[in-house]
């Protein structure tokens, strides 16, 4: 109770001078009487799925440390918000980085290094593919929660009415796309996405591409190569015939609810989000490979996310057993997961078989799809790197798309000038890059 | 006794002192010391070194590299080529239905005035990014009822051109401040002398007349005003593009300076945003002196 009035009147007190003077108050530990160890209570930022809950459900299990959660925006957004915060040093302690992300953050200066605390953990738990997407520089700088496996979610039901075979490869993939278009005219086997590019820069990491790498002291940035002008050629067909949706993304959530999108492309947590969206289509939707392009089965990561410690956090020990306790225990992953809005695949393989075990599967005809994701796993496409500059890069190829959209430009043109900006703010950033 | 003058004048001081002093505060801590601030970063620019992983970038004094570097940027010249053509469609069109509104109001055959007062008013109180997003909703073919009608009738809607752009913004805008802008021009022709107009009528002049050639022309004041407000309004152009970008798919990342400094921030270039900043401030001090040297013959401020 104390520890409740003490804090009541430190929000009051402090709430008078200023709100900045709020946020330091709460991140403050409050002592508590008789001796006992004091409460540390540690700020967190994120936008994924049911961190509410794992908030919740950390709170509840610990005494020591006190999580508040606060929601924020995803995207390019957030990640200004807390490059902003850390320079402000108001930054939270936890923060949520997506591995495309990460090198970004880090050339801001934005994480503190635990390399130290964590490295052996993430050596331990974690398979190498992972390992390396939060390793850089030789230190290790985030642990990591999931792996964004690219899948395939399909309308089983009208692929089965229509006798369309669900595609495997990506000329399958075009011929059913032409048969979607042919059983019915207002249907198109996926949508286009025309601003958000997440999933078309992992299109191009499945085909083989490599964007960034390192050569020396210098980044190596290659967007334009013969496997993005593959990916690039093959979508670009698919929009002139007519044989995806090319509309802005408030129309393409109405089609997809009105059932003329047939299949969805996305990391393994996009399943949540279909789930949330699309609540009348239970039962109708399941989950495949990603189409590849031979036979081979072969996926790329989208999305996937990490958390790490604030370059300003006071309370680095209490961020670090918050985010590994929601990272690496069976407790953590099952706080996320029955809250049935996430359908995150685990990083940690143990972990998986938790969260599949948790993951109401409903919407899915009782399909397994964690086994679809798990199988994806060893697929993805080894020898991808981020590099910095990733938030100018999804929106520079995001930027595109509009020009794309209105027909001044076609796919396979917009990484050149993507690819020449991106190096041009590295190198004004004073990053080594060509 | 009265008090000696220089004491009286001392206790003056204290209290002009004690009743300026909030302002001067806040307008130090909220304004000088940002622009002070801004000045300063516009002089540098963060670098980091190497790989970039991990060190913690380092504001390098840069001199007015900046500066060159924006003023040598066509996406920010162009930008404000983007706003100049924008205010040429959107200023003479706003400020004359609001011109005409509100002498439609004042005339003598108006009816139910503070209905359509409050009713011409009402897209005011709409938060700009509300009244984008609904707007965008409206812009967007499948979803507008708007779009769906023109095209039944034949009529082509494409906000994929730079004309559509343009229109598509200065039309929500329109929208937005029109309403306000009749409000300050029905309040100042209620300061039109009465007997004016009494004279006019004598004087043989019908309604259309007397709108047009009194009431007017006595009012320009006012609508120097607004257009100088509109002018500056008008060169931070924000909100509406940056949402409207979704259905008006030429609205590029530096269609307005301010939108050109946001992604500045964006691709983390400080320096440069604060630069382009700076000059944005400028260029607007210059154009509200501008407007209002230019239009203080005859107008009654």
């Amino acid at each position: 109770m104390k520890t409740r009035s003490m804090k009541a009147a430190a929000a009051l007190a402090g709430a008078m001078v200023s709100m900045a003077l709020v946020a330091t108050g709460c991140s403050k530990g409050a002592d508590t009487p008789a001796g006992k160890p004091a409460v540390t209570e540690i700020t967190f930022w994120s936008w994924l799925r049911a961190s509410q809950e794992v908030t919740d459900a950390f709170n509840k299990a610990h005494t020591d440390v006190q999580v508040k959660f606060e929601q924020i925006p995803g995207g390019a957004e957030g990640y200004g918000k807390l490059t902003n915060a850390v320079k402000a040093g108001n930054a939270p302690d936890v923060a949520t980085v997506e591995y495309a992300m990460l090198p970004d953050m880090l050339a801001q200066g934005n994480l503190a290094d635990i390399s130290g605390d964590i490295t052996d953990l993430v050596k331990s738990k974690y398979p190498a593919p992972i390992q390396e997407l939060v390793t850089l520089g030789g230190k290790t700088w985030t642990v990591p929660l999931d792996a964004g496996a690219m899948v395939m979610f399909y309308r089983k039901d009208l692929f089965e009415q229509h006798k369309i075979a669900v595609p495997k490869t990506w000329d399958e993939f075009k011929a059913a796309a032409e048969a979607v278009k042919k059983a019915d005219a207002k249907s198109r086997i996926t949508d286009w996405n025309q601003t958000d590019s997440a999933n078309f820069v992992s299109l191009n990491w499945q085909a083989g591409a490599k964007w960034f790498g390192i050569q020396g002291d210098s980044w190596k940035v290659t967007l334009d190569s013969p496997e993005s002008q593959k990916v690039a050629g093959y979508w670009q067909d698919l929009i002139t015939k007519d044989l995806v949706t090319n509309v802005p993304a408030e129309e393409v959530q109405k089609r997809k609810a009105a059932g003329q999108v047939w299949t969805q492309l996305g990391g393994a947590w996009a399943a949540g989000g279909l789930k949330a969206g699309l609540p009348d289509q239970s039962g109708k939707w399941a989950s495949a490979a990603l189409p590849s392009w031979d036979a081979a089965p072969a996926s790329a990561m989208v999305g996937g996310s990490s958390f790490g410690v604030s370059k300003t956090s006071k309370n680095k020990e209490a961020a670090l057993k918050f985010i590994t306790w929601m990272t690496t225990t069976p407790e953590g992953i099952q706080a996320r997961l029955s809250s049935g809005a996430s359908s995150t695949l685990p990083a940690i393989p143990e972990l998986a078989d938790v969260a599949a075990k948790n993951f109401d599967t409903k919407f899915f005809g009782g399909q397994d799809i964690y086994a679809v994701a798990k199988a994806a796993l060893p697929t993805i496409k080894t020898g991808w790197v981020w590099g910095p500059g990733m938030r100018g890069v999804f929106d520079g190829i995001g930027e595109q798309f509009k020009l794309v959209q209105t027909g001044k430009q076609q796919l396979p043109a917009v990484y050149g000038p993507v690819q020449a900006k991106t190096i041009e703010d590295l190198k004004g950033r004073g990053i080594n890059a060509s | 006794m009265p008090p000696t003058r220089s004491g009286l004048a001392r206790r003056q001081y204290g209290v002009a002192a004690l009743f300026t002093a909030p302002f001067f505060l806040l307008f130090f801590t909220f304004t000088l010391a940002p622009i002070g601030y801004g000045g300063w970063l516009s002089l540098h620019r963060e670098q980091t070194s190497g790989l970039g992983l991990g060190g913690e970038p380092e504001q390098v004094f840069v001199g007015l590299d900046n500066f060159t570097r924006a003023l040598t940027d066509p996406r920010f010249l162009g930008s404000f080529a983007t706003v100049g053509l924008y205010c040429l469609v959107y200023i003479p069109i706003m400020i004359g239905i609001a011109l005409v509104l509100a002498l439609l109001l004042d005339s003598a055959y108006a009816r139910a005035k503070r209905f359509f007062q409050l009713a011409l008013y009402l897209p005011n109180i709409v938060p700009g990014l509300i009244a984008a997003m609904i707007w965008t909703y409206l812009y967007t073919p499948g979803l507008s009822p708007i779009i769906d009608a023109l095209e039944k009738f034949g009529i082509p809607f494409n906000l994929g051109s730079d004309a559509g752009a343009i229109g598509a913004v200065a039309n929500l805008t329109t929208w937005m401040h029109t309403g306000y802008n009749v409000i300050i021009f029905f309040a100042a022709l209620q300061a039109v002398p009465r007997e004016v107009i009494e004279a006019s009528t004598v004087d043989g002049a019908g309604q259309i007349r007397i709108a047009w050639s009194v009431k007017a022309p006595m009012i320009r004041g006012a609508v120097v005003l607004a257009v100088l407000f509109t002018v500056i309004g008008a060169m931070q152009l924000f909100t509406e593009p940056f949402i409207v970008r979704d259905a008006a798919t030429t609205i590029d990342q530096a269609w307005t300076p301010s939108l050109y400094i946001y992604q500045l921030t964006k691709a983390y270039d400080m320096g440069g945003a604060a630069a382009a900043s700076l000059i944005l401030t400028v260029v607007l001090a210059v154009a509200s002196f501008l407007v209002t040297r230019f239009s203080k013959k005859g107008a009654t401020l």
